[in-house]
């Protein structure tokens, strides 16, 4: 190879492209496109959170203005938690519009996250929102396939390629400088679009941990940048393979839907059928049955109850539930929690494993289609993958039966058996109680869980390089 | 002094049960310009592509300059130019633009006063220099190809269908422009329809016909008309 061969070629490839008016209006459009998403994305998500803010308060200010009252009431009282989107969920809106958003917590009851934003719009959302992250994905390979379809193809059809060859410049240099110049140009038009889009989002959100989200930006920018690299070496490697710009446009779009709609389509659906997960109300009832077996608090007879009662007397050495220095009811409430609590984790979590499990496949079909993988490295990088969702729901979770074991504490200390319908305990207990704070998934277990996907984008450059030097080898694609 | 500077020696083409080239024996000799005639299919692009190295010989071997294409195919660049039927070149780049982009990739870095003294050699006229190519005849494209080779100082050239589809003055000009370089001690093999242009140019014509050289004429030792009767009786 030769270096300077390369670069004359790449710089060739640079210009020929701007000159191109074609490219121009192809690369406005885009650009266009990618302001409306960032300042929409941006602004959208800006308002959620101010409303999901105010919300908060409310609930909040609800919360601390409750008057003196039974622990048991206040426990069923509940409390809403609202889900804040992360700081560059307006880049990569992932799995945010099909997810719920809040959650009402109270004792005895894991309600589910509810009133995604899916669940309210109409089908415009599930055709696909505008987001940068989905240009950068979808558009700009078409911008790519549209500038480079002919870069080569397009020379062997007008016989310059043999010219060229003629030269001492030999086939690996003419496809090396055409991959470089194509992604000389692709980068220099989109990532700095990319780094101010992000960099201009972020700037907007107050209060954002700044050593995590520039870390975050800077895999961004170097992963799609890889991306773009990687869309090059395939639309240079198939124009090098076709005997007409025509075969190779044709031959590029056909790709661009394979990777763009079939094998995405084909991956979920895989996934969901290799690895089925039960609906909302198999999962329910599947906890039911297994809470009704464990005990039934409720039932006088149950064997469970009967021992925590005989334990209990013995314990206190008195013969009766009136004569306990506790609040029995407030005992037997809280281990009732303990034991739905332990079951819903446990299948909350096997519910998880089988959504981790879906997900999976879609990872493993990362190494077969790059779309899939960058997808899912944006989306985790950008904190809107599902991992970010899980994360919240367990949070809430333990949130909620912390809360529930604090009142039951106080209901069972501060209020006695035999006034246990009519007492009520101080508000300031109730007042006192920290408030839900959502700790985000750090940026490195994000990038722990999209390792795959990372693997597979790096896999995809060596395998480009490797095709591209395979094609340069070979005389018939000279022709 | 001459010397062999184009050399087939047995030269073979076969794809699956078709021959394109059967055993072609040639030498072309510095200063030599040797026409290759014969109908479409009668081997002589496939002639072209294997002294370029495009293809590789089923049998037999080509060589430039002593070199064989087949094992250096990247030492022999250094002695070609090629130039096909249609120059196309670069539409978007002016004719000096495309003669310093093929001449850098040649390993050549003249300056503005050289290249353009290779296309006034080339016959370009001085106000074409500068406009696009995209605007050019195909006469005048033809001319940034030669001056392509002559800014490369290529030792061979070889030619596919030069004149075919240019007016008679250009195909005029083209013919004393390819004289010039083979008497500079250029070694020439031009594939062509064109029997009266063959004629006036070439020192020697070779008549081809199914992959297979057929006859081997001396340029000044036939008239135009026999060669044409030749030719129509050969093919």
């Amino acid at each position: 190879m030769h270096f300077k061969f390369i670069r004359t070629i790449a710089r060739q490839e640079w210009s020929s492209v701007f000159r191109n008016k074609t490219t121009l209006v192809l690369f406005l459009v885009l650009l266009a496109v990618s302001l409306l998403a960032v300042f929409t994305g941006w602004q959208y998500v800006g308002k959620f959170n101010a409303q999901q803010a105010a919300a908060s308060s409310e609930v909040h200010e609800q919360w601390m203005s409750q008057p003196n009252r039974h622990p048991h009431r206040v426990a069923h009282y509940g409390y809403l938690v609202f889900r804040e989107k992360s700081p560059l969920s307006f880049f990569d809106f992932g799995l945010d519009s099909y997810v719920g958003n809040s959650v009402f917590l109270e004792a005895h009851r894991q309600n589910t996250v509810n009133m995604s934003e899916a669940g309210f719009s109409n089908g415009m959302l599930r055709f696909g929102e505008l987001s940068m992250a989905m240009v950068l994905q979808l558009l700009v390979p078409l911008f790519i396939i549209f500038i480079g379809f002919q870069t080569v193809a397009g020379l062997k059809h007008n016989g310059v390629l043999k010219i060229l060859l003629c030269q001492r410049a030999s086939y690996p240099d003419v496809l090396a400088g055409k991959t470089v110049g194509l992604t000389a140009v692709t980068w220099a038009l989109f990532l700095p679009l990319l780094v101010l889009g992000l960099i201009a989002g972020v700037a907007s959100t107050p209060g954002a941990a700044v050593t995590d989200l520039v870390l975050r930006i800077v895999l961004i920018v170097v992963l799609y940048a890889l991306y773009f690299l990687i869309i090059t070496l395939m639309v240079v490697v198939m124009s090098a393979m076709s005997s007409s710009d025509k075969n190779a446009l044709m031959l590029l779009v056909l790709v661009w839907m394979l990777f763009f709609v079939v094998l995405p389509k084909s991956a979920q659906t895989l996934g969901s059928s290799l690895f089925e997960a039960p609906g909302k109300i198999a999962f329910e009832r599947a906890i039911e049955a297994e809470v009704s077996k464990e005990g039934d608090s409720h039932d006088p007879n149950d064997p469970h109850f009967a021992n925590l009662k005989a334990r209990t007397l013995k314990k206190y050495d008195v013969d009766s539930i009136q004569l306990l220095p506790i609040n029995y009811g407030a005992l037997v409430m809280q281990e009732g929690e303990n034991i739905t609590a332990a079951i819903f984790n446990k299948h909350f979590d096997q519910l998880i494993g089988t959504y981790q499990s879906q997900n999976a496949v879609s990872a493993i079909f990362g190494f077969a289609d790059p779309f899939l993988a960058i997808r899912n490295i944006s989306m985790n990088l950008a904190g809107t993958d599902f991992d970010s969702f899980t994360a919240f729901q367990k949070q809430t979770e333990l949130y909620r039966f912390e809360k529930t074991k604090r009142l039951n504490e106080i209901h069972l200390t501060q209020v006695s058996f035999a006034n246990n319908a009519t007492q009520r305990v101080n508000a300031k207990n109730f007042q006192d109680m920290p408030d839900f704070v959502f700790r985000p998934v750090s940026v490195g277990r994000n990038l722990a869980a999209s390792a795959a996907s990372v693997i597979a984008l790096v896999l995809w450059v060596v395998a480009g390089f490797a095709v591209l030097h395979f094609v340069s080898s070979k005389r018939k694609y000279q022709l | 002094m001459t010397f062999k500077m184009l050399e087939a020696k047995g030269l073979t083409k076969r794809y699956g049960s078709h021959t394109a080239l059967s055993n072609l024996n040639l030498s072309i000799r510095t200063g030599e310009i040797f026409a290759l005639l014969g109908q479409n299919g009668a081997g002589k692009t496939t002639t072209i592509n294997l002294f370029l190295g495009f293809i590789e010989p089923t049998e037999g071997s080509a060589s430039i300059a002593g070199i064989s294409v087949a094992e250096h195919p990247q030492e022999i660049k250094q002695y070609l130019a090629y130039i096909p039927e249609t120059v196309m070149l670069y539409p978007n780049l002016t004719g000096l633009e495309n003669l310093e982009y093929f001449s850098s990739l040649a390993g050549f870095d003249y300056g503005a006063g050289e290249l353009r003294k290779f296309l006034s050699t080339a016959g370009l006229q001085a106000q074409a220099f500068d406009q696009r190519l995209g605007g050019y005849s195909k006469g005048m494209r033809q001319k940034v190809g030669i001056a392509i080779a002559v800014a490369k100082k290529a030792k061979v050239l070889l030619l596919d269908e030069p004149t075919s589809g240019l007016d008679p003055k250009a195909s005029n000009e083209f013919s004393q422009i390819i004289q010039t370089l083979a008497s500079g001690g250029t070694a020439i093999l031009m594939a062509t329809h064109d029997i009266f242009r063959a004629k006036e140019v070439a020192t020697r014509i070779g008549i081809m016909k199914e992959g297979v050289l057929q006859a081997v004429i001396d340029a000044d030792k036939i008239s135009a008309n026999e060669l044409e009767s030749l030719y129509l009786k050969t093919v």
